[in-house]
């Protein structure tokens, strides 16, 4: 038996994976939930007809569920889904509204009956395993409570150090603020948290959901992914495609099919380990070549095992192609460290049950897409390579954080400092994080942005700037600088002061945005989906990178979300729209209207074209969330940051932002 | 009837979708229509889809064609397809009553139950009139149904392709004759939400393809 669920039901699983792709997509320029409804799209599509209204899927190629995107039919072959269905799939994805049809396959799920027992089983097995592993991954996020207390600390740091000027501005601008700067929030709620009610009507359109069990959506969620990962030898068309591997859009649609299936994303971060590691250990075996593997002999097991047996001769180091890149030498070395990931679950579950979950498991791990392999060389090396050829940036290295290394991650994070005053800074902002990414800090040209960030600093302590703060001058200077007429002269000065060191780390970040988007593209995070996230000059870092992505690429099969904080980048030179179509996910932009160090840095000529650190950037699909309570000066960011990332519940589908932290 | 497969450019699109038992020739109706071929086919999987491009009294038409699976195990699925839908063509096999009769048991009162579109131009279709020996269902019989149902009537035979095309070109027409369905399909109302972005993402973005 090469999969746990009937024919028709995989056709269902097929179905709402599409669907989910396709509104992924949607959701690209128009969120959930945002300022752009998509019940628009719903309400006038019951009106007016809906499937009449839309062109036909086949005839748009830049629709993810066309054919060429290759995003679909591979996961439909996988599935083993009749191809005559395909188009009919296709097209019904590509049809609104989508609710109606979310609604009926997912009760072509849950009626089909006719699993025999043995499915039963090994989905109870599987769900169980999924289960534990689900556990054990959130007990680890509890230990990071003392990551927290850490995090205070630095916190408490960096205040003494840093804010003395920005806090006494603050304090004494507050009252004026609200009147000059009315706190807007552009479509995102703040009020509400995850469980909104009119949130809620939006993305879990469907009361079939209560129909399926439990097991069956962990399953289907099972299937999809493997199939998301899966590369099949017999894919000889000409592949769209450019790389194998995980891709950030397959990511996207799983996230919203998990919130379909009202499941929490930990199951599915708990599913992805699992395939990972045991795609891993399976290939370790066959390196080793001890034994068969213990699946049938199916026709499906047999070319899947050819698969791993043809990767494996080709390359010592396989399976690459999802942890190979920043990770590459420790996996190499750490093979045996991800067999005891799934050992941990014969304990709770039972030997006969972890075999069961293995023989599941074994149906896909086999098929892992290895697609390239990158030696033993880790991005620092590669980095400084690349760094040589570009010339400038004289540094440019990924930094492991936290411990989610070598433990089947399924998906990096990518964390960029930009206003740093001590090489530690470009760790400890990110180091109390509880995402379950293989976390990765940029450090890069410390040099120069320690030199900016001090010059800022000296600056702000300054006879000058203290004189201002006094006279509450501060608070004014930042509306003033965005009307851009006249400039107080103390702040030419201050710009001055500032100008050179800044340009030139401007200059930097945009160099060093080239060299990440050459990293990415070059697969060096192991062809799995990236988070970015950056503040300050880091977040200029990530837009530049997908700026030059959108030059090379053609969608977003690399990025899954971004977030940017204090961003110095202009809103109306840039193209954002080229950008946010590099992003599978949610794009979130995090100002503070009351920033005005960033203001006098950046400068009142681009102030005219609006600065996305200050201001919301009026593009469809950015969430735009207003962070000025939480931001007392451009250097909060350094503590700052991790707060509003657990606001904005990056493992949520849709925009968020909570209004009150989880913990006091 | 002109057609032709080339031509994108088109004034209305309709929605049509085909209903009926299992195995009543639905799928080989649209292919015989489509692609003036026949063949025998598997039962469909869950909806099969295909587009034609026709020329009815001069409007140039683009007729989506959802075609949906007789098998029981999918009826859950079809429902989601009568919303929009500008046409529903149910057809019965004259050869097997109990298609017939189901027409009435079960699938007009799923187009009562799912259709959004109260105009909608129905009709009926007896196919497989090429056996005629093994005829059970009379053509009066088809006639009486469909003037008891307010629906177009037609027999046809996808295999020999006798008054296949005829079927699809009363549907237009009478789909043409009906404002409120002529203003849903024209293009005025069309709409591409990816095309609908702000333009200069087009111009800046998408030049690839």
């Amino acid at each position: 038996m090469s999969s746990l669920l009937t024919p028709t039901q995989r056709y269902a699983a097929g179905a709402l994976f599409a669907l989910a792709l396709h509104q992924a997509q949607i959701h690209q320029t128009r969120p959930l939930g945002g300022s752009l409804p998509t019940d628009e799209e719903d309400s006038t599509g019951e009106r007016i007809s809906s499937g009449s209204s839309s062109d036909s899927v086949s005839e748009d190629p830049g629709l993810w569920v066309h054919e060429s995107s290759g995003l679909l039919r591979p996961v439909f072959r996988f599935l083993e889904i009749d191809s005559t269905a395909w188009l009919g799939l296709e097209e019904t994805a590509g049809s609104s509204p989508a609710k109606s049809h979310i609604g009926a396959f997912l009760r072509l799920l849950s009626e089909e009956s006719g699993a025999s027992s043995e499915m039963t089983d090994k989905e109870h097995a599987l769900s169980k395993a999924i289960d534990v592993m689900a556990q054990s991954m959130e007990t680890t996020t509890v230990i990071s409570n003392s990551k927290k207390e850490k995090h205070r600390e630095y916190e408490h740091e960096c205040r003494e150090k840093y804010s003395v000027a920005d806090m006494q501005s603050k304090s004494e601008q507050v009252n004026v603020h609200f009147e000059t700067q009315p706190a807007t929030n552009f479509n995102v709620r703040s009020e509400e948290g995850p469980s909104g009610s009119d949130n809620k009507s939006d993305e879990r359109p469907v009361e079939e959901v209560m129909m399926l069990n439990y097991q069956k959506k962990v399953t289907v969620l099972y299937e999809l992914l493997s199939a998301c990962l899966a590369d099949l030898p017999e894919d000889n068309k000409k592949r769209m495609r450019q790389r194998k591997g995980y891709d950030a859009r397959h990511r996207v649609a799983l996230r919203l099919l998990a919130t379909w299936f009202d499941l929490n994303w930990i199951q599915v971060e708990a599913i992805e380990t699992i395939v990972a590691s045991s795609a891993m250990a399976l290939a370790k075996e066959q390196e080793s070549k001890q034994e068969e593997t213990q699946s049938p002999k199916s026709s499906w097991a047999k070319w899947r095992r050819g698969g791993i047996i043809g990767a494996a001769a080709l390359t010592g180091g396989t399976l690459m192609a999802i942890t190979g890149g920043l990770a590459a030498p420790a996996i190499a070395a750490g093979f045996g460290a991800l067999a005891p990931t799934l050992g941990t679950l014969i304990p709770v579950i039972g030997a006969s049950g972890f075999a069961a979950a293995a023989s599941a498991a074994g149906t896909v791990a086999g098929s892992i897409a290895v697609a390239a392999s990158f030696g033993a060389a880790g991005a620092g090396l590669t980095g400084s390579k690349m760094a040589r050829r570009i010339g400038s940036v004289d540094e440019f290295e990924f930094k492991p954080i936290g411990e989610n290394h070598n433990q089947g991650c399924l998906a990096v994070g990518i964390f960029i400092s930009g206003l740093v005053f001590e090489e530690e800074d470009f760790l400890r902002p990110w180091e109390g994080l509880s995402e379950n990414l293989e976390r990765y800090a940029l450090q890069w040209e410390s040099k120069n942005l320690i030199a900016v960030s001090t010059a800022i600093q000296d600056w702000l302590t300054s006879r000058f700037a203290l004189e201002l703060m006094k006279q509450g001058a501060m608070m004014t200077v930042l509306s003033t600088l965005l009307v851009a007429l006249a400039w107080p002269a103390t702040l030419l000065a201050a710009a001055d002061f500032i100008d050179s060191k800044w340009t030139i780390a401007v200059d930097r970040s945009d160099k060093a945005g080239k060299l990440l988007a050459e990293v990415l593209l070059k697969g060096l995070q192991g062809n799995r989906p990236v988070t970015l996230v950056g503040y300050s000059l880091g977040a200029r870092v990530i837009f530049k990178c997908l700026q030059c992505l959108a030059e090379t690429e053609q969608n977003a099969e690399l990025v899954e979300r971004v977030v940017l904080l204090g961003a110095p980048i202009s809103i109306k030179d840039e193209n954002w729209e080229a950008a946010r179509k590099m992003v599978a996910g949610r794009f979130m932009n995090a100002y503070s209207t009351d920033d005005w160090t960033l203001g006098v840095a950046f400068r009142a000529s681009l102030l005219t074209k609006g600065l996305a650190g200050i201001q919301p950037v009026d593009v469809h699909g950015i969430e735009n969330v207003d962070v000025t309570e939480l931001i007392e000066g451009h250097s909060s960011y350094l503590w700052a940051t991790q707060q509003i990332l657990e606001q904005l519940e990056l493992d949520t589908y849709y925009p968020v932002f909570r209004s009150t932290p989880a913990e006091p | 009837m002109d057609s032709s497969s080339s031509q994108t450019e088109f004034d209305y699109l309709f929605k049509l979708l085909l209903i009926g038992d299992s195995g009543v020739g639905k799928s080989s109706l649209l292919l015989s229509f489509t692609s003036d071929t026949f063949e025998d086919l598997s039962p469909t999987i869950g909806v099969d889809f295909k587009v034609k491009y026709v020329t009815v009294s001069g409007k140039r038409l683009k007729l989506a064609i959802w075609d949906t699976a007789g098998q029981e195990r999918f009826r859950t699925l079809t429902s989601s397809y009568y919303r929009g839908a500008q046409g529903i063509i149910m057809v019965y096999d004259v050869t097997r009553r109990e298609t017939f009769t189901n027409l009435s048991d079960i699938w007009a009162k799923e187009i009562d139950l799912y259709s959004t579109n109260q105009d909608c131009i129905k009709m009926l279709v007896g196919n497989k009139v090429d056996k005629e020996s093994e005829r059970v269902v009379s053509k009066k019989e088809g006639i009486n149904f469909a003037r008891e149902y307010g629906c177009l009537f037609i027999e046809c035979s996808a295999k020999t392709r006798v008054n296949v095309q005829q079927s699809f070109e009363e549907l237009v027409l009478k789909i043409l004759d009906t404002p409120s369905l002529l203003a849903e399909g024209s293009k005025g109302v069309k709409k591409n939400i990816f095309k609908q972005k702000p333009p200069q993402s087009d111009a800046s973005t998408s030049s690839c393809c």
